[in-house]
Formats: C-alpha cells, sequence, structure tokens
C-alpha cells in the first residue's frame, strides 16, 4: 500500500528537473591503512529524498560525517549548492543532523533544544518562540515545549530531535539511522512521517540506513554501498528490479544463487547450466559479455518462484524444477518454503508463498516441484 | 530462588555491618557532646548543650573555624576553574603528558602528605608568602585536586561524544559549544568535585599544621592543640559541627544535582 501511494506522488513530485544540491566527487577516506569510503561518488538534486543503504561498516556513517563536516576526506570534493565545503567548519555549514543515538542536549527543555539552532544561527530573538512552537506542532509535539529530554519517550525523543535540524530550514537534512533503536511499528510510522515532513517542507534529505524497506518505502532514490564503494545508485523499484550486480541483488529482498557455467549466449539471454539442470536468464552487466563455459550466478527472487504438487500446475513457467521441502517457515502474511533442488546439487532455495489457500500447504518431506520465468534470472559473473 | 535470596540476605549483613562500622564513630562523638559531665564519655552522663554553649564562647574556635571556611574557599574557587578544564581534557583529548598525568592523579594515595607538606612549605617559605592564610587554601587545592579531576572526568567521559558535533551542526562555534554544551553536561561532576574539595580543605590537618603559624591556626590545627593538654567534651561539640557542616554539604549537593546522579553508575 505504501509503496503504491509514494510511487504516485514520486510521479507528482517530479517535475522539472531541480539544481544539484549535494555532490560528491571522488572521496576517499582513509584510516590508518583502511579505506572506510572508497572513491565515492554522486550527485543529489534539490527536493529529494536519497537513502545510502548497506551493510555494518560499508562506510555509510563516514561518508555523511564528511558531508556534515565533521571529518574531512582523505581526498576528493563535496559540494553542496554548488560551492565547495572543503573549508567549511560544521558550524557554517546549512546542514541539520539527526544522530543516531539522537544527542540531545540533556541539560535543556525540549524547547531550549529546538530553539538553540536558532539562537546560534543568530535568528531574530523575536521570531524564535514562535518559530519552535510551529516546529513542535510539525512534529506533533506541541504540548510538551517545557519537558525535559528524559521526561520523553523514544519515539518523542526522535520527533523533537527532527524539529532540531529543521527548525532553521537547512540547505540539507542528514539522518543517520535515527530509526534503528525504535521497535518495527514505531519504526515504519516514524518512516512515513519523515517521508511526510520531508515533503512538505522540500528538503533535500540523504538518509542512511541498513533497512532495506525503509530504504524501499521512503526514498526518491538509494545508493548501496558495500566495503566503502558504492554499487548501485538509482530509484527504489530500479534497484530491487535491476540490481547492477550480485552483491545488490542478494542484499535487497531474499534472493536465491544458482552456480553454474554459461553453455550459450543469444542477444538478450544466457543458456547455463547448474548441477544437471539446463538455466536461462537475462544478463545484466552492459559494458560485458559472457563467453562459454563462464562461471555465472543465476539470481532469481523468492517471490518469482512458485511451488505446486505436479508439474502441470506450473505449465506456464519456462522452468520446472522437482525437489523436496526441507522446511516450512509461517510468517504469517506468508509462508517460506525451503526447497532443496536435487539437480542442482542439492542446492537449497526458498520460495514464497502468498497464498496458501489456493495450493495444498506442503510439509517438511514432501515432493514439491518449483518453477519460475527465464526473464525472472538476472545472471551475473561470479 | 534460594540462592538469590541467600545472596540477598548475605549482602544485607554486609551493608548493616559496614553502617554499624562506619557511623559508630560518629554516634559516639554525637552522644558524647550532650554531656552534662567535664570528661569526654560514652555513653554521655546525663544529657546537655553547655559544651555547645562553651565552644561559641571561645573566640579562639570560632575564629580558627572561620580560618578554615577561608582556606575551603579558597581551595575551591581555585580547583573550579583548574580541575574542570583539566578533567575534561582529560576525558576528550589524547593528550600529550598522560602518563605523567596519571601518575599525578594517584599522587594523593602515594606520597605521604607529611611529604607533600614539608615541599610546600619550603616553596611558601622561599616565595616569603608563609604565615598567611591563603596560600594555606592553595596548598590544600594542590594536594586535593586530583579528586576534583577524577569527578570531572567521571563526567565528561560518561558524556555522548557526538553531544558537541550536534552543537556544531546546529551552528555553534567551538566556545559556545563548550560553554553552552560541554561545561552544563559536566556540572554534576564539577559540584561534587567541589564540595568534595571544599570538605577535605575545611579538615585538613597535617599540611595547615605546617603553613601556619600561632596567629593564623585553622580548626584541625586548634583542636590538635587543644587535646595536647586536656580532652575536654567541646571538642566533641565542635566535631559535631563538623559533621552538620559536611551533612549541609551533602544536603546542598542534593539539592542543586540530586544524590541519585552519584548513586547511579555515572
Ligand atoms: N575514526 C575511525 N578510525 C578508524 N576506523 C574507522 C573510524 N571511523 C570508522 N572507521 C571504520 O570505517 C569503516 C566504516 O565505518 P562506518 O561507521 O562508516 O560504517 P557504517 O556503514 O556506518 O556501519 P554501521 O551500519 O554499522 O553504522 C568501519 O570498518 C570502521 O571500523
Ligand atoms: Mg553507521
Amino acid at each position: 500500500m505504501a509503496v503504491a501511494e509514494t510511487g504516485l506522488d514520486r510521479l507528482a513530485v517530479e517535475g522539472p528537473v531541480g539544481s544539484t544540491a549535494v555532490s560528491v566527487r571522488n572521496v576517499n577516506m582513509v584510516f590508518g591503512d583502511y579505506r572506510a569510503v572508497d572513491d565515492a561518488s554522486f550527485d543529489l538534486q534539490e527536493g529529494k529524498f536519497l537513502t545510502i543503504l548497506g551493510p555494518s561498516g560499508s562506510g555509510k556513517t563516514t561518508l555523511l560525517r564528511m558531508i556534515a563536516g565533521f571529518q574531512a576526506p582523505t581526498s576528493g570534493e563535496i559540494a553542496i549548492n554548488g560551492i565547495p565545503v572543503g573549508h567549511v567548519p560544521p558550524n557554517k555549514r546549512s546542514i541539520g543532523m539527526v544522530f543516531q543515538k539522537l544527542a540531545l542536549f540533556p541539560h535543556m527543555t525540549a524547547a531550549q533544544n529546538v530553539a538553540f539552532p536558532l539562537k546560534m544561527r543568530r535568528f531574530d530573538a523575536r521570531t524564535i518562540p514562535a518559530r519552535v512552537a510551529k516546529y513542535l506542532d510539525l512534529v506533533k509535539l506541541g504540548g510538551f515545549a517545557n519537558r525535559r529530554i528524559h521526561e520523553l519517550s523514544g519515539g518523542q525523543q526522535q520527533r523533537i530531535a527532527i524539529a532540531r535540524a529543521l527548525v532553521f530550514e537547512p540547505d540539507l537534512l542528514l539522518l543517520d539511522e535515527p530509526l534503528a533503536a525504535l521497535d518495527r511499528k514505531l519504526r515504519e510510522e516514524m518512516q512515513l512521517e519523515f517521508r511526510r515532513i520531508q515533503r512538505e517542507l522540500g528538503v533535500t534529505t540523504i538518509n542512511v540506513t541498513h533497512d532495506q524497506r525503509e530504504a524501499l518505502v521512503v526514498s526518491d532514490e538509494i545508493i548501496v554501498m558495500d566495503k566503502g564503494r558504492i554499487q548501485q545508485n538509482a530509484k527504489p523499484s530500479a534497484t530491487y528490479r535491476q540490481p547492477s550486480n550480485s552483491f545488490v541483488a542478494g542484499f535487497i529482498g531474499v534472493t536465491n544463487f544458482l552456480s553454474g557455467s554459461v553453455t550459450d549466449v543469444t542477444d538478450s539471454e544466457v543458456a547455463f547450466i547448474a548441477g544437471t539442470q539446463p538455466l536461462c536468464g537475462r544478463w545484466v552487466a552492459t559494458d560485458v559479455r559472457p563467453s562459454a563455459g563462464q562461471s555465472v550466478k543465476g539470481a532469481v527472487r523468492a517471490e518469482q518462484i512458485r511451488v505446486a504438487a505436479t508439474p502441470d500446475r506450473l505449465d506456464d513457467l519456462q522452468t520446472t524444477v522437482a525437489g523436496s521441502v526441507m522446511d516450512v517457515i509461517f510468517e504469517g502474511e506468508r509462508v517460506v518454503y525451503e526447497v532443496r533442488l536435487a539437480s542442482l546439487q542439492d542446492a537449497t532455495i526458498r520460495v514464497f508463498d502468498h497464498d496458501p489457500s489456493q495450493h495444498a500447504e506442503f510439509e517438511a518431506g514432501a515432493r514439491v516441484f518449483v518453477g519460475w520465468n527465464a526473464r525472472d534470472v538476472l545472471v551475473f559473473a561470479e | 530462588m534460594t540462592t538469590a535470596r541467600g545472596k540477598t540476605i548475605f549482602l544485607w549483613t554486609l551493608v548493616m555491618i559496614s553502617v554499624v562500622v562506619l557511623s559508630a564513630p560518629t554516634l559516639v562523638v554525637l552522644g558524647a557532646s550532650f554531656t552534662a559531665g567535664n570528661m569526654i564519655t560514652f555513653p554521655p552522663q546525663g544529657l546537655s548543650l553547655k559544651w555547645y554553649a562553651s565552644i561559641a564562647q571561645a573566640t579562639d574556635l570560632r575564629e580558627a573555624f572561620l580560618r578554615s571556611l577561608y582556606v575551603a574557599l579558597i581551595c575551591t574557587l581555585v580547583a573550579i576553574p583548574v580541575g574542570t578544564l583539566a578533567g575534561i581534557a582529560l576525558a576528550k583529548y589524547a593528550v600529550r603528558f598522560e602518563k605523567a598525568l596519571q601518575i599525578y592523579l594517584l599522587l594523593p594515595f602515594t606520597i605521604p602528605l607529611i611529604g607533600s607538606g614539608i615541599g610546600l612549605m619550603l616553596i611558601f617559605g622561599n616565595a616569603g608568602i608563609l604565615g598567611q592564610l591563603w596560600p594555606v587554601g592553595i596548598a590544600c587545592c594542590v594536594i586535593n585536586l586530583p579528586f576534583m579531576i577524577w569527578a570531572v572526568t567521571a563526567s565528561a567521559g560518561s558524556l555522548d561524544p557526538d553531544l558537541e558535533l550536534a552543537a556544531a551542526n546546529c551552528g555553534a562555534p567551538p566556545l559556545q559549544t563548550f560553554l553552552l554544551v560541554t561545561l552544563p553536561a559536566v556540572t554534576p561532576g564539577v559540584i561534587t568535585g567541589s564540595l568534595l574539595m571544599f570538605i577535605l580543605a575545611l579538615n585538613e590537618f597535617l599540611v595547615s599544621l605546617l603553613l601556619v603559624d600561632a596567629r593564623i591556626v585553622t580548626l584541625p590545627v586548634q583542636i590538635y592543640n587543644s587535646i595536647r593538654s586536656i580532652i575536654t567534651p567541646d571538642l566533641a561539640a565542635i566535631s559535631v559541627v563538623f559533621i552538620g557542616c559536611a551533612a549541609l554539604a551533602i544536603t546542598i549537593l542534593d539539592r542543586l544535582v540530586g544524590l541519585d546522579v552519584f548513586l547511579k553508575s555515572k
């Protein structure tokens, strides 16, 4: 539901192309002999919501800290609104940031926290109370102005941190996993809240997370990072449907990898054999072509696979393989089967079944057939 | 279940023993101060406030007490800026002479006070300031400063390092960040340290003994001088006044920052 809504809104928002709000050029960050960020480059248009997604230690926070000005890149250049900021200290940059652990000032009230950036940035003292009230209302905490920070709940503190980051109307909003500590329900609420506020104010936002669902739901663009390198920079649907390499394919969604070697290459399709099973899929990389005999792996997502008791129920699919159910995981809205495929050297794949009432619900040990279409198999070099 | 219960009983027994042992001298001196007799005894013989009346009359005791307050005040006033800055620096930055500083922080436990006292006496003698009261305050500060630094370091060490970055991100230049964010955050440590310095200076005996002359004796030295001749219950009464001062300090601490801040692992 939420995905469909943001999808529509995104079309509406995308009018004329805005100017470049953030530009990162060949940025490196080296700690000792460890390269935490490796040659990162990207541009972000004004008003867009970018999410940086990646596993722990992939360099997300480091990248964000360099943009905020807390750390200087070892090499490379960062420009905000077209102006290089290499020599601009953090307090002179117009950037609002929500920290992972919030970093609210414990000795101040909620309102004093929100007023702090206004005082420091020399806003007209007479306008400060009204502006603080406006932003407390925006995060729906109008009645909590005089509470101390420790008298607020986790979610309320979160929203004070957002108000503090936004109140001076920065050119850029940075979010460093501020939702990671919240429980799932509150987190999903806050994700939509972020999106609502961000759209209401039109502020350019960079959000860091390792929650792929959050990234898909709230972003205009997603950068996937691994080992300090940017792996892909694309719209959420493209990141999901056309991952640029096997890391991205494996990191987002539940993906099965089938290893094999190439037997034949046509214009759009690659035939390869995994174990004794001939398979077919799409070659993704545009710059290199596969050659016969090359080791490859085909990626197919759990929701693109169907499972049935007999092969005739999978008639409409191009590939069907016999297997046996190893494990059944009931997840409420869907059932996950782990199926072992003898003809693929006993590879175990995961299959989602969203509508168990239509099919037989299989038990562990059951003999089944799984099937998929060749167009849903993305083939990457090993 | 039973082991947990046994553990609780064991812990409580320990706590009770500690409380009794720790408070016994205080209770004894408190009782002795209310005696109606002329000898310092416990339990007291009859009840009266006559020894309190007597110390209120004794100008030498009262003046010595005021001098001790003055010394403690000087000590605390010097310790607050020096100790706070040193404590924050030690907690936050890779200080260059960290090893040397750590040794300094251990000094109060390793060097006998008599040693430091003689050293200071020589220095002050050379500087020609012996015989004045304020150098005694400075001396108390020098000797006890590690306690102040510790209190501040503990506070600063538990500080979220992002707090200062957040202040910068809000637009605060370094000085404002320090004054408006770092300092208030370490205030509990500063207050604890100050009260500790105050009480330690108020009670300081050995160093005062070496640095004062007959005209400017502080209270502990005055008491010492008296017990050399005869031990009378007025000394118990003056001790109770001392204890009262400490209790007052603790109350102030509780009012200002809340004792729970220190009782929790902060
Ligand atoms: N100041 C530093 N000194 C040395 N190494 C550092 C420093 N800061 C970060 N690193 C290293 O750089 C790498 C990237 O760290 P970073 O904090 O950017 O990861 P991250 O993607 O934010 O991870 P997480 O999702 O766990 O927050 C890590 O391996 C980390 O150990
Ligand atoms: Mg991080």
